[in-house]
């Protein structure tokens, strides 16, 4: 795509068309949504725009290269006992509101993406990073995998390529 | 949660906090199991939050149940 000036992108479902969008708008694209019978049409052209800043709170944390990411990649905080566990992180992402320095992204894999799920006890929690800029990607093979793909409340579902592209951009990664 | 004022119950034991917290969502009560603020000081880092309007009532449920508590704060 960093060559075309003009692509057309073939996809079958709302959170393809939410990751390639996305994907486009980073590299200055602009995407046009098109329904037809055999698919949806997203045609991505030039206009002349500088790619997406990425979108991060007043107080996120930059490090050299990129921003302050934590990684989730399961529903309870060390192991020992789950139960305990599992408020650990509660209590950790509530906390998130009260300390310095805000992250820029939350990714959330594996179990961990139960925590985005409209049942979750830290929904409010989330939502509220979400409205301070903090994005919320949650790792869609894994909400797939837990029959939770229709039932996320709060960020974006995402693809390996983003997540990778997230933790591999980061200025710093706190891994969970 | 985010209407009215909060307070917060302090235990002695993170078992007893955990048990506080299933027994007032049993009982519909809306709470939190949240880190004890800085400003207060716990054998237990964690506390459940809830409505103020609601003490009264969770002290109650909380003592039938002996569920042992050091404490309730305003948040």
């Amino acid at each position: 795509m960093a060559e075309s000036e003009r692509v057309t992108a073939i996809v079958d479902n709302d959170t393809a068309v939410a990751n390639v969008t996305r994907m486009a708008e980073k590299e200055g694209y602009l995407a046009e949504v098109e329904e037809k019978e055999d698919g949806i049409f997203l045609h991505l052209s030039r206009a002349g725009r500088l790619p997406r800043t990425e979108v991060v709170g007043f107080a996120s944390a930059q490090g050299a290269e990129g921003p302050l990411v934590v990684l989730i990649p399961s529903d309870g905080l060390g192991r020992g006992d789950d139960e305990l566990g599992r408020i650990l992180l509660r209590s950790f992402l509530h906390t998130l509101h009260e300390v310095e320095p805000l992250p820029g992204t939350i990714v959330f894999l594996n179990a961990g993406v139960k925590l985005t799920a409209d049942d979750s006890l830290v929904l409010e929690d989330l939502q509220a990073l979400e409205g301070r800029g903090v994005e919320i990607l949650a790792c869609g093979t894994c909400l797939g995998h837990f029959g939770l793909k229709e039932r996320i409340a709060v960020g974006q579902v995402s693809n390996m390529y983003s997540i990778a592209e997230t933790l591999l951009g980061a200025g710093k990664v706190v891994g969970l | 949660m985010t209407d009215g004022e909060h307070s917060v119950f302090l235990f002695p034991s993170t078992s007893g906090a955990i048990r506080a917290e299933k027994l007032t969502l049993q009982s519909g009560f809306k709470v939190k199991l949240i880190p004890v603020p800085r400003h207060l000081s716990s054998d237990c880092g964690l506390c459940l939050r809830c409505n103020s309007a609601n003490v009264g009532a969770i002290r109650s449920l909380l003592e039938t149940s002996s569920v042992e508590f050091e404490g309730i704060s305003s948040v």
